[in-house]
């Protein structure tokens, strides 16, 4: 018997008893729609996680001055640390083996002034590399120079949000915007950078948009408080050649600083690819956890058509008996029965698969939820279903064969 | 010789004792013989029959049909025998209700893998030789159980069998339309098929040649019957 025969016998079989189907296929539909969904709500998540540390670098060994409260930095002042300080960044650069260079960047939190309006802004010096480490774009004009640095011209970068307060409706560049007692010219502005929502390790959440970059020169010159328990730099970004260095120079890095600092801890290092792989590391026990419960309803889908399909054996005990008096083959009888239980869960994949689909957009669409659906798992979920339907369509399609024919032929 | 019955026994098991549904059956049946086979309930010949169809196996003995012991034949080779060799009857027509008559009549040559032109072409024509050329779309619900008859005799010609076997082939239906099927059986016959009848009604026997009577599974009598 060709097997053309066997899925026409099939799907007619599923047209003529459509509501009975349909219920088979249920479990087979649900199952599939909660595989494609979980997947794409762990990979939604996967693919946020990413785009917030490539923000960071994933090359990068960022030092962090520690938040310390006053008597605390007076405490570790006492102890001798000056806090971190451009010679620390010169010193890593020197030493630590796989550095490409370092950033060093001192900050303050002020307020920018155009005409009449003003914004709270984070200051930040910082030297020309500092773009390219951390993929900063600009929208308008140029990033800080090397000259601009050199010679501590008094000019600056804006934040996109910075600049979309203050210059609603004007071109921002050559424009002079005012921060605590000093003029400083706008040479560009920044692209819009993804909200920071949550904290990265020992960084802050903080929304970049809001930041006024300026010569690291200029800004040490300009915007520095003569404090004493103010270090000099805020932040010092390690680029090291690839990320299988990252781990070691860290250790060296924490090893320097410690030296330096005279064991006084008032210094953070973080490895962003680091947090990136930890974070991943337990996400996948969430996925695993999210695909388990998949796997189990397309397992009870499976399992309801070996019911329905049982039952339907039963029914066609008859059908059987006469298809074996006129010559059908055991093996025939157990592929028609295997190709139904087949067809109904294809069927029961195509709209699990629609069904999955539009669920995760609709997902993505109402809550904050991010999802991407790969390809492969819309694949693997209907591959998936295919198998359920061959592995429990297998048990009563080999029941069907097994009957006698002289006893299902007089079956009532 | 088309059949050869040599020293044929069936026995049943039931629980733990074995009971004894055909004895010691010899019997030959030539070409285009049109035999009926007789016998009160219990008498085993339901058993003979489902042996001559190849549906069941004899405990011991010999089946030979056209020089092939069927005895020896294994589960496929049984379905294949049945699909080219027997025309099944039956009283209750056993048709595939949701199929149509067309339908109905193409399954065999389905299980024996012949395309759909084809398969078509001779369902056709065994449909038109039972003269139901103007119901071949009809399920069988919808058709009179004359017609559903009908429909199961083109069945059993389509294949072209070796032999056809009915089985009570009038017990559904009333004398009228038992004897217009009867009627066909006699054309067929005559056409050159071999026939073996099984009833327990003396004038449905009398349509065929030759009458064996079964009793206790065992052959009672076996003899030609005075010609009509």
């Amino acid at each position: 018997m060709e097997y053309q025969e066997n899925i026409r016998l099939a799907i007619r079989g599923l047209i003529d008893h459509k509501f009975r189907s349909f219920l088979t296929m249920l479990g087979i539909i649900f199952g599939v729609a909660s595989v494609i969904t979980m997947l794409s709500i762990g990979e939604g998540a996967k693919r946020q996680a990413i785009a917030k540390y490539q923000d960071l670098g994933v090359n990068n060994i960022i030092v962090r001055e520690k938040k310390l409260s006053d008597e605390e930095l007076e405490e570790v002042r006492a102890k001798f640390s000056p806090g971190l300080s451009l010679l620390d960044a010169s010193v890593i650069k020197e030493i630590v083996p796989g550095v490409i260079r370092t950033a060093s960047q001192s900050e303050i939190n002020s307020e920018a002034k155009y005409t009449d309006k003003s914004v709270k802004s984070t200051i930040i010096g910082i030297t020309p590399d500092y773009a390219e480490m951390l993929n900063y774009k600009t929208a308008k004009g140029n990033f800080i120079t090397d000259d601009h640095n050199k010679r501590a011209l008094k000019v600056c970068v804006l934040g996109a949000g910075v600049a979309n307060t203050l210059f609603r409706n004007e071109d921002p560049i050559g424009k002079m915007i005012k921060v605590e007692d000093q003029w400083l010219e706008v040479v560009g502005v920044l692209k819009s950078k993804t909200l920071f929502t949550e904290t990265v390790g020992e960084l802050a959440a903080r929304d970049l948009n809001t930041d006024v970059y300026v010569p690291l020169a200029t800004f040490l010159s300009r915007f520095s408080h003569e404090n004493i328990l103010t270090s000099q730099i805020q932040q010092i970004t390690i680029q090291v050649e690839s990320s299988n260095r990252l781990e070691e120079d860290s250790k060296l890095i924490d090893g320097i600083l410690k030296r330096h600092h005279f064991n006084n801890e008032d210094y953070n290092i973080v490895v962003p690819y680091e947090l990136l792989q930890q974070e991943e590391k337990e996400r996948q026990i969430y996925n695993f956890l999210l695909g388990a419960i998949a796997a189990i309803s397309l397992l009870v889908g499976g399992i309801g058509i070996m019911n329905i399909m049982l039952a339907t054996v039963m029914e066609r005990t008859r059908e059987i008996g006469i298809r074996r008096a006129i010559g059908a083959r055991k093996s025939d009888i157990m592929s028609q029965f295997v190709t139904e239980a087949v067809a109904i869960s294809i069927t029961g994949g195509i709209i699990g698969v629609i069904l999955g689909v539009s669920l995760s957009l609709t997902v993505s669409l109402f809550t904050d939820i991010t999802t991407y659906i790969q390809p492969y798992s819309i694949f693997i979920a209907f591959g998936f279903s295919v198998l359920v339907g061959i592995s429990f369509g297998y048990l009563p399609a080999k029941n069907a064969a097994n009957l006698k024919p002289i006893d299902s032929i007089r079956y009532e | 010789m088309l059949i050869e019955i040599k020293s044929l026994s069936k026995n049943y098991v039931m629980g733990e004792v074995e009971v004894p549904a055909l004895i010691d059956i010899n019997v030959h049946i030539k070409q285009n013989e049109y035999v009926a086979i007789m016998g009160p309930s219990g008498s085993g010949k339901s058993t003979f029959m489902n042996i001559l169809g190849c549906l069941d196996t004899p405990t011991t003995g010999q089946y030979i049909f056209n020089k092939t012991d069927v005895s020896s034949l294994s589960d496929d080779a049984l379905s294949a025998m049945r699909n080219k060799e027997i025309g099944f009857i039956f009283q209750n027509f056993n048709l595939l209700p949701r199929l149509n008559a067309l339908q109905n009549v193409e399954l065999p040559l389905v299980y024996s893998g012949i395309k759909s032109e084809e398969r078509r072409e001779r369902a056709l024509r065994a449909l038109d030789r039972v003269g139901l050329s103007d119901r071949i779309h009809h399920k069988s619900s919808e058709m009179s159980g004359g017609q559903r008859q009908r429909v199961a005799i083109a069945r059993a010609l389509v294949t072209n069998p070796g032999i056809l076997l009915a089985d009570e082939p009038t017990g559904a239906l009333d004398s009228k339309t038992g004897d217009e099927i009867m009627v066909l059986f006699d054309e067929l016959h005559r056409e050159g098929n071999t026939i073996i009848l099984i009833t327990h009604e003396q004038e449905i026997a009398n349509y065929a040649h030759r009458t064996i009577h079964i009793k206790d599974g065992m052959i009672h009598s076996d003899k030609a019957n005075s010609p009509r």
